[in-house]
């Protein structure tokens, strides 16, 4: 037994080598020749605590052994945010689930942190309540690995980044200590949202709630043109009422569903090149009802042409459902985004262009998560069962991240494999105020030592551009389409 | 969320498998053992492993029977896996490089010896039959009928499912329906040879059941149990055009809407349990409520995770075979959340949950009744 600890039960603790190896992965598969070389991702054990005070037991056990350990429930991130880079402990906190306490008075919610945002909407919306944004992916995202991530999705747009909506956490810090943060307290819980497990263990969270909408509606429009989607979207973001989330995709999404077997709600050329302008628009109003039929007067203003109201509910009902591009692999690749909506059609056009020149299939979908703001993914299909194209085809990505760079994005998450996009995506300034958080609360650096804070190699910015440029080109060339 | 499903084989779907964790949330036997290797991405993983040729040992494998094949992990999939087949042909690898847990081995060793898992003498089958008050003469074994009654294994052989079959037949004459049993006729359908893996064991048992019924000209196949009714329509329909295969709800809400059944006050609160086969798997989520509905003075209490999202009992896809522990526990969680609803009683429509849920409600609840929704009604009609 690789570890013992007096107040956890040994069949919560493993270091089966088959177990271990299922905690070294996360969505995105990585091909060992890109891993093994660099980094330890074979935890030594994996612990499964069931509850706070098991948690703080494991972190200060970890402080005083020096071992690393890396939180992880749900792990539906893609940049290895939960998988380990140098051994040590994984620390599998999803027993740490329900615990959900309303509190209508105040419209507030407690729970425990591997409490997906599924099951806390279910909940709240039994008892009249709904919670304000969730996830795209709400069916596994937990409330706690959410915060510990950048927090934006549906219902951002109306109502912020979980961030804003955070009343209390209650985390395990590196020492041990279980303490309950807030927005006055030293630290405040604002270091805790989105620093990605590297600072503590969240171990409960206190959010607010809003009333069950009365009323929604949800609208679907289709676009002939790729800027007046893009310039639909901005507009409408900043309109009044403020519609809860608005959904919007490019031609290529929807090949990619079609190629996966799944019916799309757009006529396509049978042809993929020259590719389509197309795409799709869908707004949807949560509220009063009198302000979501304020909304559908909103949206009478906007140039597409609206599409029948099933078929914006089918869309409505697929909301969580994006991953079904997948089916176009079998492998996936994408390059997660911030982006300001003021350049979204600059963007979807500058894919565009460049899929035609290069023959390949990129699908872009994205959500309105703030009035300037969008969270925007591409997507291409591959295959990780051939080593070298699936190389290559990682290194694309860095070519959407430039090309979403050059339109004022950046990338959405850190981990390990988006350290190599460090200058981009915080200032001198505030990386350097990262690392005092850092090291006042965890000075050993054993909370998810590798991500967020520095690159390691070969992620170093030298290293990773020109490595990525080289095989970014080799997808041109492998991942091109037969015409 | 779209019923389509897809399913290209194991290896590209356990590829197309993005590992997203929907599965893990809804899955009854992942939320009792808590390790990766027992979510349903983890167990799809370990059959890439396994596929790709990594040395794994009979009891890593368990982990693949840790499953009751309850569906819930295929139909929230967000990638739109049929993962009822996935694991169906998972467990026949599994079977194939002889890594399957040996209580399979047993059942699969009953049935051949005997026709039944249990390893009952088979001739024991219409046994039930004999012991009820007012058998007819015939026990129910007549040449020619309109219906058949496929009791199946558990209703046949297992004491607490016996008294299902028993109100079958009763509420089925009080219905005036032309019906007959197959007795020892009647093997196992196939559908834990199926699930365990063994799906070619089951061939020799599907083409014996498909004789007696032609046999008996019925043109409609009636089951108490959602797991053989889910057999036959997969495995035997084809061979059978025209002959209607429909689950007992169906066939009783059918008959109730024709013409209604003298019944009585049942004055309970009940609520309805849905079975996995045959709701989530089956399709048919309403025609146990019709039935409901038809009782009068019983208060109905809808529990919140029902139809689509209808819990497990834990008594599917061979578990208790494997692992009766776990069975138990998955049963304890559904039947003390089926009694927050207030039920006196916890209605359902199959022989497996009644036992699964009645044993779970013991530990868990006790106090509270499990009954199959024909014995709700025979007691409807004081028969």
């Amino acid at each position: 037994m690789p570890a013992t600890f007096p107040d956890i039960p040994v069949n919560r603790i493993t270091d089966d080598p088959i177990e271990r190896k299922l905690y070294s992965r996360d969505l995105a598969p990585v091909p060992a020749i890109l891993v093994k070389p660099f980094f330890r991702t074979l935890p030594d054990a994996v612990i499964r605590p069931g509850n706070a005070e098991q948690v703080a037991e494991v972190v200060r056990q970890a402080a005083r052994q020096r071992v690393p350990v890396t939180p992880r429930a749900a792990a539906s991130t893609s940049y290895y945010n939960t998988v380990p880079v140098r051994g040590g402990w994984v620390l599998d906190v999803n027993d740490l689930r329900g615990g959900i306490e309303l509190d209508a008075a105040r419209q507030t919610v407690r729970t425990l942190p591997a409490t997906t945002w599924f099951e806390l909407d279910d909940a709240l919306q039994q008892k009249g309540f709904a919670v304000k944004s969730y996830p795209s992916s709400a069916v596994s995202a937990t409330i706690g690995g959410w915060v510990s991530m950048q927090g934006h999705g549906l219902g951002s747009l109306k109502y912020g980044g979980v961030g804003e909506q955070l009343v209390s956490l209650q985390v395990a810090l590196p020492d041990g200590e279980l303490r309950t943060v807030t927005r006055e307290s030293d630290p405040p819980l604002d270091w805790f949202v989105a620093a990605e497990g590297t600072l503590g263990v969240i171990t409960g969270v206190e959010l607010t709630v809003r009333p069950r909408p009365a009323a929604e509606s949800h609208h679907l429009f289709a676009f002939d043109d790729l800027n007046a989607l893009g310039q639909s979207v901005a507009w409408l973001s900043r309109a009044e009422p403020r519609p809860f989330t608005i959904f919007f995709a490019d031609s290529g999404y929807l090949r990619l569903l079609a190629r996966g077997g799944f019916h799309i709600p757009l006529d396509l050329p049978p042809s993929h090149f020259p590719i389509s302008e197309k795409g799709l628009l869908l707004a949807s109003f949560q509220g009063e009802t009198s302000e979501v039929n304020r909304g559908k007067d909103v949206l009478t203003r906007l140039p597409g042409q609206e599409l029948p109201s099933d078929l914006a509910l089918e869309e409505w009902n697929l909301r969580l459902y994006h991953l079904r591009t997948k089916r176009a692999g079998p492998s996936l690749l994408a390059a997660e985004l911030w982006l300001p909506l003021d350049k979204l059609g600059h963007y979807l056009q500058a894919v565009k262009a460049l899929a035609g020149r290069s023959h390949l299939l990129i699908g872009t979908y994205g959500l309105a998560v703030a009035p300037d703001m969008a969270l925007v993914m591409s997507l291409y299909p591959t295959d990780e069962r051939h080593t070298v194209k699936y190389l290559a085809a990682i290194g694309f990505t860095k070519w959407l991240h430039d090309l979403s760079a050059r339109c004022g994005g950046r990338p959405y998450g850190v981990g390990l494999w988006n350290s190599a996009y460090l200058p981009r995506l915080f200032s001198p300034a505030q990386l350097d105020e990262l690392k005092k958080r850092k090291a006042r609360l965890d000075p050993t650096g054993i909370m998810n030592p590798g991500k967020l804070y520095r690159a390691s190699f070969p992620l170093w910015p030298v290293t990773f551009s020109l490595g990525a440029a080289v095989l970014g080109a080799g997808h041109v060339m492998l991942g091109r389409e037969r015409p | 969320m779209s019923d389509q499903t897809f399913f290209k084989g194991l290896m590209d779907e356990s590829l197309i498998c993005a590992y997203c964790g929907y599965c893990r949330t809804v899955c009854p036997t992942y939320v009792e053992v808590g390790w990766e290797s027992c979510s349903p991405r983890g167990r799809i993983q370990l059959i890439r492993l396994l596929l790709a040729g990594t040395p794994l040992s009979a009891g890593q494998m368990t982990r693949l029977y840790q499953c009751t094949l309850c569906g819930h992990c295929a139909q929230v999939c967000s990638t739109r896996i049929d993962l009822r087949q996935f694991w169906l042909e998972a467990r026949a690898q599994t079977v194939s490089r002889e890594l399957s847990p040996q209580g399979l081995a047993t059942a699969r060793d009953n049935v051949a010896r005997t026709g039944n898992v249990y390893g009952y003498q088979n001739d024991e089958r219409a046994g039930w039959v004999e012991y009820m008050d007012d058998a007819p003469a015939d026990l129910y074994q007549r040449d020619q009928a309109e219906v058949v009654y496929f009791v199946g294994c558990s209703s046949s052989f297992s004491p607490r499912a016996q008294r299902i079959a028993e109100s079958f037949v009763r509420v089925l004459d009080a219905a005036q329906v032309s019906f007959t049993i197959l007795g020892e006729g009647e093997v196992c359908c196939g559908f834990p040879l199926l699930a365990a893996g063994m799906h070619d064991q089951a061939q020799t048992l599907i083409e014996h059941n498909l004789e007696r019924v032609r046999m008996t000209g019925a043109r409609t196949v009636v089951f108490t149990c959602p797991a053989c009714r889910m057999m036959w329509l997969e495995e035997y329909a084809r061979h059978l055009p025209g002959i209607r295969l429909l689950h007992a709800t169906e066939l009783l809400a059918e008959l109730m809407a024709a013409r209604p059944l003298p019944l009585k006050d049942v004055n309970r609160v009940v609520t309805y349990h849905d079975p996995c086969d045959l709701a989530r798997n089956g399709g048919v989520y309403d025609a146990p409520r019709q039935v409901l509905a038809a009782i009068p003075g019983l208060q109905f209490v809808e529990v919140h995770e029902r139809r689509e999202r209808g819990l497990c009992c834990g008594g599917g896809g061979d578990l208790e075979m494997v692992d009766p522990a776990l069975a138990q526990r998955v049963a304890q969680r559904t039947a003390s959340k089926l009694a927050a609803t207030g039920a006196q009683v916890i209605a359902t429509a199959c022989p497996q949950c009644v036992r699964t849920l009645a044993r779970g409600t013991e530990q868990a609840v006790p106090g509270v009744e499990v009954k199959d929704l024909v014995e709700l009604l025979a007691e409807a009609l004081d028969i």
